[in-house]
């Protein structure tokens, strides 16, 4: 599979969980319907940790409150061969990295959610599509 | 005491019995005289989700036993409520087969004469079928696994699998529909497109979960760039305390 080849796949992808009404992410190694779609929300705080690995990378963000209550978000992410095609590496982000990272929230209120995008500290955007390459700032 | 002797000598004959049957990757094995493969399925694949189906087996469901209607039902009444049914794959349980051939990972097949090995980009699932001519696994002494006891032949230009020997829990076909201890699969497996496709024709019947045969044909590309390689990919302990969704009050046990 090339790599325009596997745009189209990462596109199909998108239009079956958007179709999908039990949103079962086949790619991943469980069901996504605990996140909630409909909403974004936006973590603006510093990177605790991240994790490069299989199946699923990860980040753990610590964002403050108006009070300065910090709070960790834990957000899942897709793998890494996925994450290379959209222009990541493993060292993108690190802990102590100030971000604003987009996610779809838990629908049960917990602090996490599912990656949708990163903003780093340089003002560039990367997302998990291939094909959506890093934005200059 | 006679007795005693009369029982190893027998453990020993017994032993030595088994030893006289060679496994798959033995060199006498290997090179004994059989008719030629019909095809080979060696090679990268990855689920064709532009194929009709792609990656689950229904809709259409066939008709379901009462105890599998109640799990089906439970699963379609949690799926309108946005939650998860019984998510055991994101609680690290293998997807088994036939589940995990159609997980959008790649599966790397490597075909010799006496065996099949697949193993699955998702979770290096490992899947063997033999191909040396042997039965199944004698009732008494297999072990129950995800992935079933398969051995498989050449029929035309098809390879015929025949897979029973599943476990009875936390296997599932698609979504609330339970694979059993009596899961029995046939799959005719085909290159097509000259071979740059591989489709699998299923015949599956598990008398406990639904009535007669569920058919269902799946399609997978070949795929030989590196990046599309398998890799090494754990259902590690600590995975899911990174990744929020599968502790989700909202899934349903």
């Amino acid at each position: 599979m090339r790599f325009k080849g596997f745009q189209r796949f990462q596109r199909f992808l998108g239009f079956l969980v958007l179709a999908s009404g039990i949103a079962t992410p086949a790619f991943a190694h469980h069901s996504a319907a605990g996140i909630d779609r409909s909403k974004t929300v936006m973590l603006v705080g510093t990177v605790k940790q991240f994790g490069w690995q299989n199946p699923h990378s990860w980040m753990e963000v610590d964002v403050p409150n108006e009070a300065g209550v910090v709070t960790t978000w834990k957000v899942e992410m897709t793998s890494p061969a996925f994450l290379i095609r959209a222009g990541w590496k493993a060292t993108t982000v690190k802990p102590g990295d100030k971000v604003t990272v987009k996610v779809f929230p838990l629908r049960d209120g917990d602090p996490g959610g599912l990656f949708q995008s990163v903003t780093l500290a340089d003002g560039s955007t990367l997302t998990e599509r291939a094909g959506a390459p890093r934005s200059s700032p | 005491m006679k007795f005693v002797a009369a029982a190893a000598m027998a453990m020993l004959a017994a032993v030595a019995g088994h030893a006289q049957d060679l496994g798959v990757l033995a060199p006498a094995n290997l090179t004994k005289t059989r008719p030629k493969p019909t095809i080979d399925i060696t090679g990268t694949w990855f689920i064709d989700l532009g194929f009709p189906g792609s990656w689950r087996f229904g809709p259409p469901y066939p008709k379901l036993t009462p105890e599998a209607q109640k799990h089906f039902d439970a699963a379609r009444k949690a799926q309108t409520e946005g939650k998860v049914y019984r998510d055991d794959i994101g609680q690290c349980w293998p997807a088994g087969v036939p589940l995990i051939m159609t997980r959008v990972w790649s599966i790397s097949m490597v075909q010799l004469p006496t065996v099949v090995y697949m193993i699955s980009g998702f979770m290096n699932s490992l899947r063997v079928i033999n191909l040396d001519g042997r039965p199944h696994t004698d009732p008494d002494l297999i072990v129950r696994t995800f992935n079933g006891d398969s051995i498989g032949r050449f029929e035309g230009d098809a390879l015929v699998i025949d897979t029973i020997g599943f476990v009875d829990h936390h296997h599932w076909i698609d979504s609330g529909i339970p694979a059993s201890d009596a899961l029995h699969i046939v799959e005719r497996v085909r290159l097509v497109d000259g071979g740059k496709k591989m489709q699998i024709e299923y015949t599956m019947t598990d008398p406990k979960s639904w009535e007669g045969e569920w058919k269902v044909t799946k399609q997978w590309n070949r795929v030989d760039s590196r990046d599309m390689e398998i890799a090494e990919v754990e259902c590690l302990p600590d995975l899911n305390s990174h990744i929020p969704s599968t502790q989700s009050k909202e899934n349903v046990r």
